[in-house]
């Protein structure tokens, strides 16, 4: 009896103490503390895969969030790095951490460190250059870059068969949304993740707005030649012959023309893509930052 | 026939042993929550069941080698009942001999339990299973006949205690000697020179690790598993012939 009584004052007191010190603070900042890869390898005493294993498993917790802060993204790709040192052949985690720091963290110097890694270790899978080939286009607009990563993919015996038509599309017409289209289809392919699918419909849908807008554009242009005006609203443009039809946008929304700008825009997305303009200025991910952000205590959401 | 008999009373002592049990269950257990851990992970699951199936494996049977090993003579002399042995016409090097076979047989045992274990979880969870992983497991077997090697030369001249310290720390060394090498190729002659020399005296222990090699469905030719079994079978030998030479001259008053 008394020894139950003990075993359940054990329990209350781990319960209050995990709720007090937040659990996954603890976890978080696990991973910004790990030793370098190289130091940590030959501590583990030849048992390093079940090491990464393990390094994976909690940072598969930590990605499973909805959102992150941008000090956390930054500890998950040292977390990647030191996983990716401890079995360098892990190839999906060079695949899902690519991914989680190109798409989601918007980090894409990062992603493309790891993806680099992984493509020298393992120069045989083909969806490390493939992701390459994706963050070179999409997130950094470097459409050459890109399709250099994905033919290097397409060479690759498990590649698959669409990969070639997509290099050589990416390469010709670098910077259209009809390629870019094609693209995320074959991402889509490649995907079963829910989070995930649902990312990159949406992008899908982004960048037909894109389409349609450089469309509308094009019969705006040849509008004003005709008639030396801009017109006072889109169905103008079918009733002028400059258009066949009005597009659809993907969001359920409608597309709207200023009519003493000509500018088109949607309304769901009043600002468009940036995926397809060039930067003017570089991203701010590439201007270090000199000290930490935050300062203790910190909450996590 | 002598060696035999010393093997085979070894055997069923160390069935006798709670400890073995101990280190059994909690390696069966290990194996078991794989497959709740892999619930848990993203991508490939089967990696973590290999892992922590061969991880398993591979640690609990080196507790059983370094702490079943070093008892093996220290527990006669402890008890006194190497006197009845030494009188009898069993030469010591036969009755080390068959204290290490007798081991082995135990350690195959429960090598071949845990691999049951392992087996019939990747079959529960319809993963494939291939032949690297076998390689791997015999590997793992013969890194427990260097160690229990390693266990016994320790208690032939000293406490069980002080054995398990050693055995521990080889255990530790022979998994970091490649960095002798690299320590060495960095230094001047004479100190290269020494580097070698320890890195060759130390067993590598590393060089029976194929555990990634059955994640990755690696393959390691045939000659080169065979260079490592014999690496390992005559590092054994080494360590079991100057055992024998340190138990011969031994004193047990």
């Amino acid at each position: 009896m008394g020894g139950l009584l003990l075993l359940a004052c054990v329990g209350w007191l781990q319960g209050e103490l995990d709720r007090r010190q937040d659990r996954s603070l603890v976890q978080i900042e696990g991973l910004a503390q790990l030793p370098q890869g190289e130091y940590l390898k030959p501590a583990l005493l030849g048992y390093h895969h079940l090491g990464a294993d393990m390094l994976w498993l909690k940072l598969v917790q930590v990605v499973g969030k909805k959102r992150n802060s941008a000090d956390e993204y930054e500890w998950m790709y040292h977390a990647l790095d030191v996983l990716t040192t401890l079995d360098p052949q892990y190839a999906y985690a060079y695949y899902a951490g690519g991914v989680v720091l190109g798409d989601l963290a918007n980090r894409p110097d990062l992603s493309i460190r790891l993806l680099e890694k992984g493509v020298e270790a393992n120069p045989d899978v083909w969806n490390i250059p493939f992701l390459l080939g994706y963050n070179y286009y999409f997130l950094l607009g470097e459409p050459a870059k890109g399709a250099e990563y994905i033919m290097r993919a397409a060479r690759l015996p498990d590649g698959p068969s669409y990969l070639p038509g997509l290099a050589t599309r990416m390469a010709a017409e670098a910077g259209s949304p009809d390629t870019a289209l094609v693209f995320l289809e074959a991402r889509l392919r490649e995907t079963k993740d829910t989070d995930m699918r649902e990312f990159l419909v949406n992008r899908m849908k982004e960048v037909i707005i894109e389409r349609d807008l450089r469309l509308l554009e094009r019969a705006v242009e040849s509008y004003l030649t005709k008639r030396q005006t801009f017109p006072l609203t889109l169905a103008d443009l079918v009733v002028a012959g400059t258009l066949p039809g009005l597009p659809q946008e993907p969001f359920g929304g409608e597309y709207l023309v200023n009519s003493h700008s000509g500018s088109v825009s949607s309304s769901t997305h009043p600002n468009r893509l940036r995926t397809f303009f060039k930067r003017t200025k570089p991203p701010a991910y590439l201007f270090p930052k000199i000290e930490p952000l935050y300062s203790f205590p910190r909450t996590w959401e | 026939m002598k060696v035999l008999s010393i093997a085979l009373n070894t055997f069923r002592e160390n069935l006798r042993d709670k400890l073995l049990y101990n280190l059994l269950v909690f390696a069966l257990l290990m194996i078991g929550s794989s497959v709740v851990l892999s619930r848990l992970t993203l991508g490939e699951f089967h990696r973590l069941i290999l892992d922590v199936g061969l991880g398993s494996i591979n640690f609990f049977g080196v507790l059983i080698a370094i702490f079943v090993g070093i008892g093996l003579v220290s527990k006669e002399i402890e008890k006194k009942t190497i006197y009845t042995i030494v009188s009898k016409p069993v030469a010591r090097y036969q009755f080390l001999l068959g204290k290490f076979a007798g081991l082995t047989i135990t350690l195959f045992i429960n090598t071949v339990v845990m691999a049951l274990g392992l087996l019939v979880v990747l079959y529960a969870q319809g993963v494939p299973v291939e032949g690297m992983l076998f390689k791997a497991l015999a590997l793992i077997f013969v890194e427990f006949m260097v160690i229990t090697a390693l266990a016994l030369l320790f208690s032939t001249f000293t406490s069980a205690t002080l054995s398990a310290i050693f055995t521990l720390a080889l255990y530790v060394i022979g998994h970091l000697t490649a960095d002798l090498k690299v320590f060495g190729a960095k230094m001047d002659d004479l100190s290269r020179g020494i580097l070698d020399g320890i890195y060759y005296l130390l067993p590598n222990l590393e060089r029976f690790n194929l555990k990634g090699h059955v994640v990755h469905h690696l393959e390691v030719s045939g000659v080169d598993l065979m260079l490592i079994v014999a690496y390992g079978a005559t590092y054994t030998a080494v360590l079991l012939f100057t055992a024998s030479l340190i138990f011969h001259r031994r004193d047990f008053r």
